[in-house]
């Protein structure tokens, strides 16, 4: 099939896959137990005013019209109004994710870079001690709990050592300096990113170096890299040039996703650094039930998922020619 | 697409991979930035610095649903009246003098002090005229019960202004006196422009605002969202410099900078560092030892305005029947649950209205079980129930009155007690009524009822309590009782026994209901103590409800920076702290 007709059908296929979750996250919002109001009303409130609330949400509506009025503000663009914020969901979107961009793709681009890497060592070094150290390590950090590393790296560099700030994203002390440039401000948001990067970094390297090393490995097997040494070609230019860029395929696919699901950002790292992202809020409006803005979340999620698997499988056959639609 | 054979992906000519430099890279610019900054301390400034758990919401004082907005929008709009940090008497703030009722008109006067609002502009009689105005043409939830009983509201000159009522109300002063004054200038053209629109109110409510104009201590100065919230102090406040209570006022800082954590340990730990003077929540038990020995940090207890409590759904069997509810409450030891789930850290509840609201608070309630141990209170309430006519196949007490495991409990008409279950939020919300609730199976099981403790989703259980009622039992809580306890009526009138209503329980006794609907009518304060003490020994009567304990509030600052710090009920998070409060 042709790489054209292969998309098109793609397309088709994921339009009726996110129509389906439209609907679905819709559903499973209302069914789920809890209520919105509920979450908002204190004693003093009357009967009255808890039902004036209702209306004011748009929960006073049969279940149908929400849905109708759910469907127009999607194709508007416009998602509706965040039940605790009031301001636009898009707004609050806009606000938030290039925070959680930011943060997690650096820190998907590094850790694939370094695992890759790493992952090439290991694998030459298949059975030493290198090996053994860098699969260990791996293992270890990938997975090891993410709020704990996060709260002992706080403790150590941040607390015992004061490297670090503790949390946040950026310090008033720049912000509020009038003389303060921009190249000031753009280092303050490095200096705050260090401790949750390092934090992210370590627990994604591993699964890169991981799968790396396994896909290096079955590359060495092949006859074009004992081809290479019967050229008589140096060892370094082997596992360079010749095994690890047919081997980082998996990675690839693995990057791929992991760049899409880094839109919801890890809703633990952004909560322990309170760093302002879609993940924190993802979190905060489930729990408070704010149906807007917690579907607006998933649905970027799931739009984002979605276009990732596409270009992830068109990639594959631009990088491995032998893939063909 | 492109073409090719498997070799031509492995080019031996390609550029060699540079991860290694991104790498080298990445790390050189972690260690410059971090070099390039020092941490500062709370910074030597005149500034607080408070730790906040969560953003706030909005500054849309009429939208502020959350206790973070509206801890800081309390600080910028102010009320008439305000509580005395000691007798928590309210006290005129923006008000001159006291209201002045007139009983054949039915109205109230009030004087304003001469005051000024943020931009400069005289805050006057007919601002606070427009704010009643505004609650009751719009609506406006939240507001809209303490207004909706006001017939007029009239402004002979611009200090004075007369609110006449429809009808006698008790929380006239107590809630409708202390809403917060808006201006009516901002909020006239935000009305204009709501008008044009299909739902004004939708749009009143939405309203972003930007430059919030207020008449407190402080005032916006700049909300970097996800980051932090600065106040710069107001020099237009009315308090200034004046004498309240025998309180000079300030502020003496120049502003407050409210720092967002996610969690209690960051929060904790900046608190320990120096990056924040205080953090605005209650500090949890298991940190108070650390914080204790910490020479820099100072730790203050406070009452709370809070209960937690046991609720029965009495529109069915078996809670529908009061003595199964005593021998309950009989049952319950309120001192372990202290001493040992909340390790000290709390007060026992006798009734619906805590301890530190000493006006309203009747300590001449029922005390079951007060003083007896375990054997004490289950011969107790084997004796209740015996006497209501439970049975047992194998009863608590034996023939010789001894203590044994009481088994096969039946309902006065010989039925088996059915299985029922104790609804809690789970651990990870709160961990100590998931435990209260661990502990009320055992003590129930004791005497042979058949009690499970079922923690649930706390939205769900609100869900199952409050609008399906499909419950036998549950533990919930109030963290934040207003000091008027017309919520006694609120809880407990049969009115409200509804969908969302605030009866959870469906408690219906018609005696209550005439009592309580008197004492919301009953202006005269000390008719009205008689009135709420009757409805609280009603309800510890028939314990719809029985009250468990009311959490102390412990909250920690730092000792160095600042001194004046004001406690009073509620904690140390006050307007008279926020005025007062003096670098060292």
């Amino acid at each position: 099939m042709e790489l054209r007709k292969y998309i098109t059908k793609r397309i088709i296929q994921i339009i009726i896959i996110f129509f389906v979750i439209l609907t679905v996250l819709f559903l499973l919002f209302r069914l789920a137990p809890g209520d919105p109001v509920s979450m908002m009303v204190d004693p003093d409130m009357t009967q009255e005013d808890a039902e004036m609330l209702i209306v004011q949400l748009g929960l006073e509506q049969p279940l149908g019209m929400q849905y109708l009025i759910y469907l127009k503000n999607f194709f508007t663009g416009h998602f509706g109004f965040s039940f605790h914020y009031g301001d636009p969901v898009v707004d609050i979107i806009w606000d938030r994710l290039p925070n959680t961009v930011l943060l997690f793709t650096t820190s998907i681009i590094l850790s694939a870079l370094v695992g890759v890497f790493l992952g090439k060592i290991a694998s030459w070094h298949k059975g030493k001690k290198v090996d053994s150290i860098m699969t260990i390590g791996a293992l270890v950090t990938h997975t090891v709990f993410l709020p704990w590393l996060a709260l002992i790296l706080i403790w150590i560099f941040a607390y015992k050592f004061g490297w670090f700030p503790i949390n946040g994203m950026i310090s008033e002390e720049v912000w509020l300096d009038p003389e303060a440039g921009f190249i000031s401000r753009a280092l303050d948001v490095m200096y705050h990113m260090v401790l949750p990067l390092s934090t992210l970094f370590l627990i994604h390297f591993g699964a890169y170096l991981l799968i790396m090393r396994s896909s290096m490995l079955e590359t060495l097997k092949e006859d074009y890299i004992l081809t290479a040494r019967a050229k008589g070609l140096e060892e370094k230019v082997i596992r360079d040039h010749h095994a690890a860029p047919n081997a980082a395929l998996p990675v690839v696919t693995s990057v791929g996703l992991s760049l899409a699901f880094s839109i919801n950002g890890g809703a633990l790292t952004e909560t322990v650094f309170t760093w302002p992202g879609i993940g924190r809020e993802l979190v905060s409006s489930v729990s408070q039930n704010d149906y807007p803005l917690a579907q607006a979340c998933f649905l970027m999620i799931a739009g984002v998922v979605l276009i990732s698997n596409l270009v992830v499988d068109v990639l594959y056959a631009y990088l491995d020619p032998r893939i063909r639609y | 697409m492109r073409k090719g054979n498997a070799m031509s992906v492995m080019n031996p000519s390609r550029k060699r991979p540079c991860s290694r430099w991104v790498v080298i890279l990445a790390c050189a610019a972690m260690l410059i930035t971090g070099s390039l900054f020092t941490v500062s301390p709370a910074s030597a400034s005149n500034l607080l610095k408070m730790g906040l758990l969560q953003e706030p919401k909005t500054l849309n004082v009429w939208r502020a649903s959350d206790r973070w907005s509206r801890k800081v929008l309390g600080l910028m709009y102010q009320p008439l009246y305000v509580r005395d940090p000691e007798t928590l008497k309210l006290i005129p703030w923006l008000a001159a003098g006291p209201p002045l009722f007139d009983e054949k008109t039915l109205s109230y006067t009030v004087k304003i002090r001469p005051a000024k609002w943020s931009d400069g502009t005289e805050l006057t009689s007919e601002d606070v005229a427009f704010t009643g105005r505004f609650i009751n043409k719009f609506k406006v939830p939240r507001y809209r019960s303490k207004w909706r009983f006001i017939k007029k509201i009239e402004t002979p000159d611009k200090q004075t202004v007369i609110f006449f009522l429809k009808e006698p109300k008790a929380i006239f002063v107590s809630r409708s006196l202390t809403t917060p004054i808006v201006q009516k200038k901002e909020w006239t053209a935000l009305i204009e422009a709501a008008r044009k629109t299909k739902k004004p109110l939708k749009k009143l409510l939405n309203e972003k605002i930007k430059r919030p104009v207020s008449s407190g201590p402080f005032v916006l100065k700049e909300w970097r969202q996800g980051a932090y919230l600065y106040l710069q102090k107001n020099e237009h406040f009315f308090g200034t410099g004046k004498k309240i209570q025998g309180r000079l006022l300030g502020p003496y800082i120049d502003g407050i900078i409210f720092k967002i954590f996610g969690t209690s340990d960051a929060s904790i730990l900046a608190l320990k560092k120096g990056s924040i003077d205080m953090f605005w929540w209650g500090i949890q038990p298991g940190y108070i030892e650390d914080l204790r020995a910490n020479p820099d940090i100072a730790l203050f207890q406070n009452e709370k305005s809070a209960l937690y409590y046991m609720g029965f759904n009495v529109r069915k069997a078996p809670f529908n029947d009061a003595n199964l509810r005593r021998a309950i409450a009989t049952l319950v030891d309120e001192d372990f649950i202290i001493n040992r789930i909340l390790q000290g850290y709390g007060i026992r509840m006798y009734s619906i209205v805590p301890p530190g609201n000493a006006f309203w608070y009747c300590p001449d309630v029922p005390r079951y079980g007060e003083g007896l141990d375990r054997e004490g209170r289950i011969k107790k309430a084997f004796g209740i129930l015996s006497d209501a006519g439970y049975s047992w196949d194998a009863p608590p007490v034996d023939g010789s009155g001894k203590v044994v495991k009481g088994e096969g409990i039946k309902l006065p008409d010989g039925s088996p007690m059915e299985k029922f279950t104790i609804l809690t939020p789970p651990a990870d919300y709160d961990p100590h009524r998931a435990m209260c609730g661990m502990m009320m199976q055992e003590w129930l099981r004791m005497v042979g009822m058949p009690a499970y403790s079922k923690p649930m989703a706390f939205g769900a259980l609100l869900q199952q309590v409050k609008l399906r009622h499909e419950f036998d039992a549950f533990i919930l809580g109030y963290g934040n009782l207003s000091l008027d306890p017309d919520y006694l009526r609120n809880f407990f009138i049969s009115t409200n026994d509804k969908r969302r209503g605030w009866n959870m329980s469906g408690y219906n006794n018609p005696h209550f209901d005439k009592i309580a609907n008197r004492s919301a009518s009953e202006m005269d304060r000390e008719k009205r103590r008689k009135l709420i003490w009757e409805m609280q020994k009603i309800i510890i009567g028939d314990v719809p409800y029985i009250p468990l304990y009311d959490p102390k509030l412990i909250e920690a600052v730092r000792k160095g920076r600042f001194t004046g710090w004001v406690q009073m009920l509620g904690g140390v998070g006050n307007i008279w702290t926020f005025c007062q409060l003096k670098p060292r």
